[in-house]
């Protein structure tokens, strides 16, 4: 057995089933030995980018390792920005690159880059191997690596004179993990008890730990008012009656107004950032913090924890369970504050009743929400699309919601959707985009196309970067640089180049049909939907102001006054 | 400008053991620049399978971040922060 197939067996014995992969020189004998191998479907997107976005959309619908190919030099640079994506939301990923000959590094071979230097600062953990021999336990490693702790993408670059080598030994399976152990909570419980407005705050951490139902039965059992990061979103459920929703720049000023008056913060996966808090000195001021998390470098990170608590999350959230079920915390004051404050603060968007208005952004979420199955998979782009779905859409399960939260990735969503429709082949998949982030990789409509993936592809087209044009009209004295799209092709003449059907809506009126049509059709669909240009999202929150200074619409500038300066 | 007037900045001494294998020092050199501190002098050892690295770093930001974020390194063995001011070790 050479270094490939050796490869190909690793991923037989971990249960990987599915990669995503573009071939090339470098990496040819792996994609040699693919030939006889029926045991792995290989997806081939249409650009190495995509390959990367769509094994971490797979590994987030899926909760299982994401993993995806390339060759040396372009393929490996082109996966970097989805290897960075997954790295900045956690997300397990292997990736496997061809290096040039062992004797031809350092010599400027052709397609030779230093990937191992290059992805140093977006990688969980990296090899290049340099022994044909160590192959096998650095598979072993790596593939443990990426899903063990805090997940992460790993990378293992391997010279193609190794990948032709035989391999000497195949290791036995690792041990499974241990059962982990709960810490003490004692002093946890006794803040909650002594608390009279506690807050839960969880994140994208919940379930990345696999700690979903552990969570759901703890935010039940305690009904506790909670909001949510982007991450977080799906995690207490759309029936729970606390469940606040976002908080941060783009959040709902109820959840933002429960953490500017909570007196005890449990934080649970998240890791306070920027976007989610605003400016740190003006956040919860008013709380103690408990920090509950996976990886020990998040706490005190930004801000110091009165009490942290570092270790498995299912452990830790069935242990505060047990510890409330015997006397409900007594919060009724605080419950039913907080609920007002959602009906008064959460995020608004009526219906429009007027058939022939144009359509806004929020009003169509709210509608896709309420007709799109339970179980759909909403896989996001970036910008405004991305915020209304975040505020509008009813997610009963975080891994319902795809989003690309740290490194916030335009072209995430479409290679995303085709991963995570690989993840279940019978679910319903949304891409939901923009009309700037869908000419980022609108390319993988072929991959769509190939595998016959009854992806539905839903863009939002303002006809301009709209989160940008957004913040130079609010931030930038209305001062419009480089956002005009005017000039975008005809979408639904794109995906029917590509031999998807699609069609096209601009009134209210239109809204149902068009979304009732695009679910309930056999096969990929493109339902473009022409929205207003001067749409934002609110509220906002300016970069680096506190929560408390969210701007409502009634604060935008008027037209007149952006006339002036114009 | 006056030097006298800038605060200065604090320094810290770090014993870090790690293993050996390609692109070992970038990494930990990497961490240190990303997570805001300069090193002022490096010297390194080779300990059998181990590289033993000592630095004297600068830098503003709480030391215990830099640790934190050391010792989540794969390959990092042991971080030790020196002058008897906090010594937290992975082995321990």
């Amino acid at each position: 057995m050479n270094g490939a197939q050796h490869i190909l067996e690793a991923f037989h014995r971990h249960n990987i089933s599915t990669v995503f992969g573009y071939p090339g020189g470098c990496i040819m004998p792996l994609y040699d030995a693919l030939v006889d191998d029926v045991g792995v479907e290989h997806v081939l997107c249409r650009h190495e980018q995509a390959c990367a976005l769509a094994a971490d959309g797979y590994a987030r619908a899926s909760g299982r390792l994401g993993v995806c190919i390339a060759t040396s030099g372009p393929g490996a640079t082109n996966l970097i920005t989805g290897v960075a994506n997954a790295h900045r939301d956690s997300i397990p990923m292997l990736v496997i690159t061809g290096q040039v000959p062992s004797g031809l590094i350092g010599t400027d071979a052709f397609q030779e880059t230093d990937v191992l230097g290059m992805t140093l600062g977006i990688v969980k953990h990296s090899y290049l191997v340099d022994d044909a021999n160590a192959l096998p336990a650095i598979m072993e490693e790596a593939i443990e690596l990426a899903q063990s702790g805090r997940p992460g993408p790993v990378w293992i670059d391997i010279p193609k004179d190794l990948l032709l080598t035989e391999v000497a030994d195949v290791p036995s399976l690792q041990p499974g993990p241990q059962q982990a152990e709960c810490p003490d909570l004692s002093q946890a419980l006794a803040m909650l008890r002594s608390a009279r407005k506690p807050l839960l705050y969880s994140g994208g951490g919940v379930s990345l730990a696999h700690s979903e139902d552990s969570f759901r039965r703890f935010a039940e059992s305690s009904a506790l008012p909670a909001v949510v990061t982007l991450k977080g979103i799906g995690n207490p459920g759309k029936h729970n009656p606390y469940n606040l929703g976002m908080l941060g720049m783009h959040g709902s000023r109820a959840a933002n107004k429960a953490v500017d008056e909570c007196d005890l913060l449990l934080v649970i996966g998240a890791r306070l950032d920027d976007r989610a808090t605003g400016k740190l000195d003006g956040f919860a001021p008013n709380a103690k913090m408990i920090h509950i998390d996976a990886d020990a470098a998040e706490i005190n990170k930004l801000r110091p924890a009165d009490l942290a608590i570092q270790g498995d999350l299912n452990a830790i959230l069935n242990g505060l369970t047990e510890t409330l079920q015997d006397k409900p915390l007594a919060i009724s004051d605080w419950q039913k504050q907080c609920r007002t404050w959602h009906t008064t603060g959460g995020f608004q968007a009526a219906d429009n009743e007027e058939p022939l208005a144009p359509i806004t952004g929020p009003a169509f979420i709210r509608q896709l929400s309420r007709i799109a199955p339970d179980d759909t998979v909403i896989a996001c782009d970036v910008g405004q699309h991305q915020m209304w779905v975040a505020q509008h859409y009813d997610f009963d399960h975080p891994r319902h919601h795809l989003t690309s939260g740290g490194l916030g990735t335009m072209g995430f969503g479409l290679p995303a959707a085709i991963g995570a429709q690989f993840a279940d082949r019978n679910s319903t998949v949304i891409n939901v985009t923009g009309d700037g982030s869908f000419m980022m990789n609108a390319q993988e409509l072929a991959t769509i196309r190939r595998y016959n993936l009854p992806v539905k592809l839903i863009v939002l087209d303002n006809q301009c970067l709209g989160m940008v044009r957004q913040q130079q009209e609010l931030f930038y004295n209305n001062r419009e640089s480089q956002i005009n799209l005017d000039d975008n092709p005809d979408f639904v003449a794109m995906a029917r180049a590509f031999d998807i059907p699609a069609l096209h809506i601009e009134r209210t009126d239109q809204i149902r049909r068009g979304i009732e049509t695009i679910i309930a059709y056999n096969g990929p669909m493109l339902l473009h939907v022409a929205i207003s240009r001067e749409e934002n999202v609110w509220p906002i929150v300016k970069p680096g102001a506190s929560n408390r200074e969210m701007i409502d619409e009634t604060r935008r500038p008027s037209k007149a006054s952006k006339e002036q300066v114009a | 400008m006056n030097p006298q007037s800038q605060p200065s900045i604090p320094s810290y001494t770090i014993n870090c053991r790690m293993t050996q294998e390609a692109a070992a020092l970038e990494r930990l050199c990497q961490v240190v620049r990303i997570r805001g501190f300069r090193i002022a002098t490096m010297a390194v050892e080779t300990a059998g399978e181990h590289l033993d690295i000592a630095l004297t770093l600068e830098g503003t930001r709480p030391i215990a971040m830099l640790q934190s974020q050391l010792e989540k390194l794969h390959t990092v063995a042991e971080v030790v922060l020196a002058s008897g001011s906090v010594a937290r070790s992975r082995l321990a």
